[in-house]
C-alpha cells in the first residue's frame, strides 16, 4: 500500500469502519513519512483543542409564551389522557354547578329521605293538632247547644208545671168553693124546714 | 452510571407537544456547544448570544419539523450554521464570510495565552467553510455524513474542506506546537 493509497486523515479523525483501519496501520508500520505526519496531525488536533469552550454570557431559556404554544384544543386534540381528564372534569364541574346552583332551602338528594319523613310527621303532628282542636270545638259547640236546649227545655217544663200548678189550683179552689156553696145551701135548706 | 437521564429524544416529544420547560431543559444541555461553535465562526460574544437565541426559538418553532430525534444535534447545528452564515453575509456582502477574530476582542474576552492566541489567529485565517468543518469535527466530533447534513453539501466536499483546513493549521501552528513542546 502506497502513502497516496492511505486516508490518513479519515484514520485520524476517527472515520475508518475496523475493517478499514487494519491496512493503514499495518502501512503505519512501515512508513516513517505517515507515522510523522499522524504525529504533526495529533499536535496539531491537541493545539485546537487547547481553546477552551466559553459559558454563554446568559443562559437561554424561554418561557411560556401564548404566541408560540399550540392552542389548548390542540394541546387537548394531541393527548388522549389529557382528552379523557379534561372530559371528567367538565362532567365533575357539571355535577358541582348542578349542586350549588339549586334554590337555597332545597334538600339535597342524598338528605331527602330523612326531611321528607320529618316534614310527614310535622304534618301529621300539625293535622292532629287542628283535628284535636275542631273536635274539641265540635264537642264545645255541640255541649253549648245540647245545655241551651237543656236549660230551655227546663225552663218551657217549669213553666208548664207552674202553668198546670196554677190551673189546678185555680180548679181546686173552684172545687172548694162549689162544694162550700154548697154545704151553705143544704145548712140554710135543713134550718128552714121544720121540726115534724 | 445505573440511571440514565431523561433521553433527548423524550424532552423532544414533550416539547412538541408544547412544554417549554421540557425544551428548556434541551437547551440547557446544548447552549454551550452551540455558542462555542456560533462564537468561533463569527468571532463576537455579542452576536454569538444573539444567534444562540435566534437558533433555539427557531428551533422550537420548526422542532414538529425534525422526523428522526436522534438526528437533533445535526439539525439543530445546521440552524446554528444557516444562522451565522445569515449573519456573515449581512456583514460582509461582497462575498467573503470568513469572519477573522478581532485582535482588540480576543485579548479581553479569550485566555491571554500564546497558543490561544495563535491557536484563533489560525483559525481566523481559514475561509468560512473551511473553519466550519474544523469546528464540526474537531470541537463538536460530528461525523461526515452528519457534517454533510449541516453543511448541506456532498461528503466529498466535507473532506476536502476539513483536509485543506488541517493542512493549513498544521502549517499555521507548527512554530507554536514546537515553541509549546520546547
Amino acid at each position: 500500500m502506497s502513502c497516496s493509497s492511505v486516508d490518513l486523515k479519515a484514520y485520524f479523525l476517527g472515520e475508518l469502519a475496523s475493517g478499514e483501519r487494519a491496512p493503514v496501520e499495518k502501512h503505519l508500520d512501515a512508513c516513517q513519512n505517515c507515522r510523522e505526519e499522524l504525529e504533526r496531525l495529533s499536535v496539531t488536533r491537541a493545539a485546537l483543542l487547547s481553546l477552551e469552550d466559553q459559558a454563554p454570557p446568559q443562559r437561554i431559556a424561554f418561557v411560556s409564551d401564548k404566541v408560540f404554544e399550540p392552542r389548548w384544543w390542540q394541546t387537548i386534540w394531541r393527548s388522549g389522557p389529557v382528552m379523557g381528564f379534561a372530559s371528567a372534569g367538565v362532567l365533575a364541574v357539571a355535577i358541582l354547578v348542578h349542586a350549588f346552583a339549586r334554590p337555597a332551602g332545597a334538600p339535597s338528594v342524598s338528605t331527602a329521605g330523612v326531611d321528607t319523613a320529618q316534614i310527614e310527621q310535622r304534618i301529621e303532628r300539625q293535622v292532629d293538632a287542628r283535628l284535636d282542636a275542631a273536635v274539641a270545638k265540635a264537642v264545645a259547640d255541640t255541649a253549648g247547644r245540647q245545655s241551651a236546649e237543656f236549660a230551655r227545655t227546663l225552663q218551657a217544663a217549669e213553666q208548664r208545671l207552674d202553668s198546670q200548678h196554677h190551673a189546678d189550683l185555680a180548679q181546686i179552689t173552684r172545687y172548694y168553693e162549689l162544694k162550700m156553696g154548697r154545704l151553705m145551701v143544704a145548712s140554710n135548706s135543713v134550718e128552714a124546714r121544720p121540726a115534724q | 452510571m445505573i440511571f440514565r437521564e431523561v433521553e433527548d429524544r423524550d424532552l423532544i416529544a414533550k416539547a412538541r407537544r408544547g412544554n417549554v420547560d421540557a425544551y428548556n431543559v434541551l437547551v440547557s444541555r446544548w447552549e454551550r456547544r452551540v455558542f462555542n461553535y456560533l462564537l468561533r465562526l463569527v468571532a463576537n460574544r455579542e452576536d454569538a448570544l444573539d444567534l444562540s437565541q435566534d437558533v433555539f426559538l427557531k428551533a422550537y418553532q420548526n422542532l414538529r419539523k425534525l422526523g428522526d430525534p436522534a438526528k437533533f444535534p445535526a439539525w439543530l447545528f445546521r440552524i446554528a450554521h444557516n444562522e451565522a452564515y445569515s449573519l456573515l453575509r449581512k456583514n460582509r456582502p461582497e462575498g467573503e464570510l470568513a469572519a477573522e477574530p478581532r485582535a482588540g476582542e480576543s485579548s479581553a474576552r479569550l485566555f491571554p495565552m500564546e497558543l490561544t492566541l495563535a491557536v484563533e489567529s489560525a483559525l481566523g485565517k481559514l475561509n468560512g467553510d473551511q473553519r466550519a468543518a474544523v469546528l464540526l469535527k474537531i470541537y463538536q466530533g460530528f461525523k461526515f455524513e452528519e457534517m454533510a447534513e449541516i453543511l448541506d453539501c456532498p461528503v466529498s466536499t466535507v473532506k476536502s474542506r476539513l483536509y485543506t483546513a488541517l493542512d493549513l493549521l498544521k502549517q499555521t501552528l507548527a512554530p507554536v506546537n514546537m515553541g509549546g513542546a520546547q
